[in-house]
């Protein structure tokens, strides 16, 4: 079928206001936060699970590539039409539909903005833990489909284990319901293999999220170290001594300069790197537990550690936190951020391997990220108009992932493999692992039309 | 299928002969709903579990895999059985990495001997150390942790179960209610493919989205997509302090009044559990009181720092007070670690009694906990049943337990019914009825996984994928997977 029948039958189905084909449009969905780029045929924006059912009928007919889009904040090209067809906005699927307090969760539609589901859930005393530092912007959506992380996920875990069911859409239109209120329900954890699926299985077009009281207390602690491996140090030691706190967030001095250029927090300027560490729950203990926080923050050689004394001055140091990426972009004009992640204990190893590999190829190099579970997220500074310097980032964000894996990590803790390390996925898995995925994603979509292209590399051709 | 002289030499070839039983009584010990397998083996290793299920593929045998055995009764009678692959010497502990708190095991490996084997340098640990029929001075290294670490489930058969059978069961206690299921700890695994193949996914970091989550989907897939060989496990430190309330009441009025309060606050506590007395009474632990022949028991598992557990024990008290108890105590540290120990083995303890044993877990949203409990009490009375009931509050699930007399088959017909009935009690909420035990002669009269989902169809495609010939635990899973 032709592109424009294509796009006459999803003007049928959503209203011709609900469907974009300009050239113009085109080009603003061919991108997201990574560095890849692919043009889709048509953008369409379904306001109903019935319509994305009778959208993805049209493309199993039809045999046109289709994949789904929330905010575009991918960043390693999940969202990019690599091979065309038709992108699923879920800009119009935005609603709370249920906030379910004695059962402790909420229904959603996939296109709700994260932080305005955790805005909301808030008003009534809970929270939905998931923060991925994009959740101003980001979807629910697309925290599913990546398995989004975020700070808080070293002590509440990732998405994955705050899904209680989904409501999908299968390739062919057909409407599935798994999971649900109740735990535990018998057969295939099908909705555990969806999330972090990259949006290659099927459209989510409804989900179930798990709610929990908000803390009772928080304490913020920011603690300034002269060497990065003091910190990195100290993240170990405190998980070692039996508590696991909130987060464990480090950011190094390059990108401390960046936000304080930016936002100005009042970062110390003049430190190698700072950990920003919280604690939550319930406030009996918790005093002990800051001292014995601090005094192994000293055996590790801290300058200082800094207590937030109330929620404005706790607000600023997230502030910085959540605005890191965003600052460093203003910085130069481009940034890679390598989301490899290691054994926590191997952090100070990987950390000055970083270092090295940013000499190497002579990039300026920023690290912010969640030290607590070992997830890296070196941002390699560039401008993406040098093709000479484009090829370095490459090469040296390679070299990177491969450090993670040599140490018994991974080539990423919370962005996905997307485009943009498929190649990279040799370094931690054989053909036999990627054949089982290939499978697994045959039982879904065996004609290869939702989101081609992405995380599974093409088999190996043996001559 | 050629002939099974052949593929026994075959099968010795590869695991040894001493490893491959074909004795009348080992056949016996490891059948499946009164069907025999014509072969037991015990593979040492991985790439062994991967030859035999290569030569199973060849001569299209169907195998069912094992650990200890002691959830063999789930499922459906199998389609058909060749041979039963046992994991127990695949018993070996990988890497334990305490300071990065996660341990990778063989599946062969008992949970209890994690547990011990991370238990501090003082002997604290998760279970009761003392306690446990484990090979101590084996199991327990000289570089424990000074603080020490636990695998943050409590599954049924704590002593005796392996962790290859927890995670293929989707086994879980009452403790979920603050650690989460098995589900929410698994990192990694790397498992053998009903094909053959050897596979791995998922690693030693939380957070990991590099390829499907195979790991999820392993577990709770009773065997039906391959033999899981090796998992990563994420570890907790251990509480500070860890205590148990036990808290008597006459009613369920007042029980459950009381269960509603604790949840409107901001305690954490581990597990809430309600017993009724038939369950209490059952639990094989010395020194715990008697608090009379009817009513309810609630058991308040508190896990953490001190100052923590002084307030909810405090807390719980009072709020247990002013909603009638009849009487109270607390279980500290060690005994604690036991009466845990003796919920995880209540199964045991009634098998014990000679009974024919129908074993249910209902699951349902958590709000509606009164109102399921309530439905079962009135149906297995009504039905002039003798049952023993475990109620998870904050998890949304109830384990009754149907005790029929051997040969009353009138009795027995009136517990399939109960049981059916209650099935139908959860669906009119959203929930489900899984049967985890059940003579083998009823069990077609029963539905041993509950109601299948719109979602089944996947599950059915993904069987179709992963196991073509379907070989692997034919039959026994969701709609005959």
């Amino acid at each position: 079928m032709d592109r424009q029948s294509i796009i006459n039958g999803l003007k049928e189905i959503v209203g011709p206001e609900n469907v974009l084909t300009s050239d113009m449009d085109m080009a603003l969905y061919s991108y997201d936060a990574s560095l890849e780029k692919g043009m889709p045929d048509v953008v369409v924006m379904p306001g109903s699970t019935e319509e994305v059912s009778k959208i993805m009928a049209l493309a199993y007919k039809e045999k046109v590539p289709i994949l789904a889009r929330g905010s575009g904040t991918n960043l390693t090209g999940g969202t990019i039409p690599v091979k065309g067809g038709i992108v699923v906005h879920f800009s119009r699927m935005n609603h709370i539909l249920e906030i379910d307090i004695p059962n402790r969760t909420v229904t959603v539609e996939p296109g709700v903005i994260t932080l305005d589901l955790q805005t909301e859930v808030l008003k009534k005393g809970f929270v939905y833990q998931p923060d991925p530092a994009s959740q101003k912007v980001s979807t629910i959506g697309g925290n599913i489909a990546e398995n989004s992380g975020g700070p808080h996920c070293l002590k509440y875990g990732v998405t994955s284990n705050h899904i209680q069911g989904l409501e999908l859409v299968l390739n062919d239109g057909s409407v599935i319901r798994t999971g649900g209120k109740s735990w535990d329900n018998p057969g295939y954890d099908i909705k555990g293999l969806f999330v972090g699926c990259e949006g290659t299985l099927g459209l989510v077009t409804r989900a179930i999220l798990k709610l929990e009281r908000a803390p009772e207390a928080v304490k913020t602690m920011l603690a300034i170290y002269e060497t990065i491996e003091d910190g990195a140090n100290t993240v170990s030691a405190i998980i070692a001594e039996g508590i696991i706190p909130a987060t464990l967030e480090m950011m190094d001095n390059r990108v401390m300069r960046a936000v304080e250029e930016t936002i100005k927090v009042g970062y110390p300027l003049d430190a190698a790197a700072v950990l920003i560490i919280e604690l939550d729950g319930m406030p009996e203990g918790m005093d002990e537990n800051a001292e014995k926080i601090i005094e192994i923050c000293k055996r590790n050689n801290v300058r200082e550690v800094k207590l937030a004394k109330d929620e404005a001055e706790r607000g600023l140091l997230w502030a910085g936190r959540k605005g890191a990426f965003g600052s460093v972009g203003q910085v130069r004009p481009s940034y890679l951020c390598c989301d490899g992640t290691v054994p926590r204990t191997k952090l100070p190893e990987v950390l000055g391997k970083v270092i090295e590999i940013g000499q190497k190829y002579d990039l300026p190099i920023g690290n912010v990220f969640h030290a607590g579970d070992g997830n890296l997220h070196p941002l390699i500074m560039f401008d993406e108009r040098d093709p000479d310097e484009k090829e370095r980032v490459l090469k040296a964000a390679t070299e990177i992932l491969k450090a993670c894996a040599d140490a018994g990590g991974t080539i990423s803790g919370e962005h996905g493999i997307g485009l943009e390390k498929l190649r990279e996925t040799a370094f931690i898995f054989c053909e036999n692992d990627l054949e089982f995925e290939r499978k697994l994603k045959k039982a879904f979509d065996p004609d290869g039309i939702i989101n081609p292209g992405k995380m599974i590399p093409e088999p190996v051709c043996v001559q | 299928m050629a002939d099974f002289k052949g593929i026994l030499g075959g099968l010795a070839e590869i695991v040894g002969q001493e490893f491959v039983k074909t004795e009348p009584d080992v056949l016996s010990a490891y059948g499946v709903d009164n069907m025999l397998p014509r072969a037991v083996v015990f593979p040492k290793n991985t790439e062994q579990v991967s030859e035999v299920v290569q030569l199973a593929n060849r001569e299209n045998m169907a195998i069912i895999p094992c650990g200890n055995r002691t959830k063999m009764a789930m499922g459906n009678a199998p389609a058909r059985l060749d041979v039963v692959i046992c994991t127990s010497r695949m018993n070996h502990m990988i890497d334990v990495d305490t300071s990065n708190l996660t341990i990778t095991v063989e599946s062969g490996v008992k949970f209890r001997d994690i547990q011990a084997r991370l238990a501090t340098q003082e002997d604290r640990c998760y279970l009761p150390l003392d306690d446990l029929m484990t090979e101590a001075d084996e199991v327990i290294c000289s570089d424990r942790s000074h603080s020490g670490c636990f695998l943050p489930i409590d599954p049924s058969y704590a002593d005796s179960a392996t962790i290859g059978g927890i995670i293929t069961a989707n086994s879980s206690g009452s403790r979920k209610l603050l650690y989460g299921n098995i589900r929410d700890s698994i990192l990694g695994v790397r498992m053998v493919a009903p094909t053959g193949e050897i596979l791995g996914s998922g690693g030693k970091t939380v957070k990991n989205v590099s390829g499907y989550d195979v790991s999820k989907l392993a577990v709770g897939s009773m065997g039906s997509l391959g033999i899981i060989c090796e998992m990563t496990l994420k570890l907790l430190p251990l509480p500070e302090r860890m205590e148990t309330l036990l808290i008597s009441f006459g009613s369920f009025s007042h029980v459950s009044a009381f269960i509603e309060k604790v949840f409107e606050t901001h305690l954490l506590p581990a597990g809430v559990d309600i017993m009724n007395q038939e369950a209490y009474m059952q639990l094989n632990m010395d020194g715990i009181p008697d608090f009379g022949s009817n009513g309810y028991v609630s058991a308040i598992a508190i896990e953490g720092f001190e100052q923590a557990i002084d307030r909810m024990r405090t807390e719980i008290m009072s709020m247990a007070k002013t909603n009638g108890a009849r009487s109270d105590v607390c279980l500290q540290d060690e005994r604690h670690l036991l009466f845990w120990l003796a919920v995880s083995n209540l199964d045991v303890a009634l098998a014990d009694r000679g009974s024919d044993l129908i074993k249910a877990k209902l699951n349902y949203p958590i709000s509606e906990w009164r109102g399921i409990v309530e439905s079962v009490e009135n149906t297995f009375s009504d039905a002039d049943l003798d049952y023993t009931l475990q109620v998870h509050t904050g998890n949304g699930i109830c384990l009754p337990r149907l005790l029929v007399l051997p040969n009353d088959a009138e009795a027995m017909d009136r517990g399939i019914r109960a049981m059916n009935s209650l099935l139908a009690r959860c669906r009119e909420v959203g929930g489900n009825m899984v049967i985890e035990d059940a003579p083998s002669e009823v069990k077609d009269r029963l539905k041993m996984w509950g109601e299948a989902e719109s979602d089944f169809v996947v599950m059915k495609r993904i069987k179709e994928q992963i196991d073509p010939s379907g070989i692997m635990s034919p039959g026994r899973f969701v709609g005959g997977l």
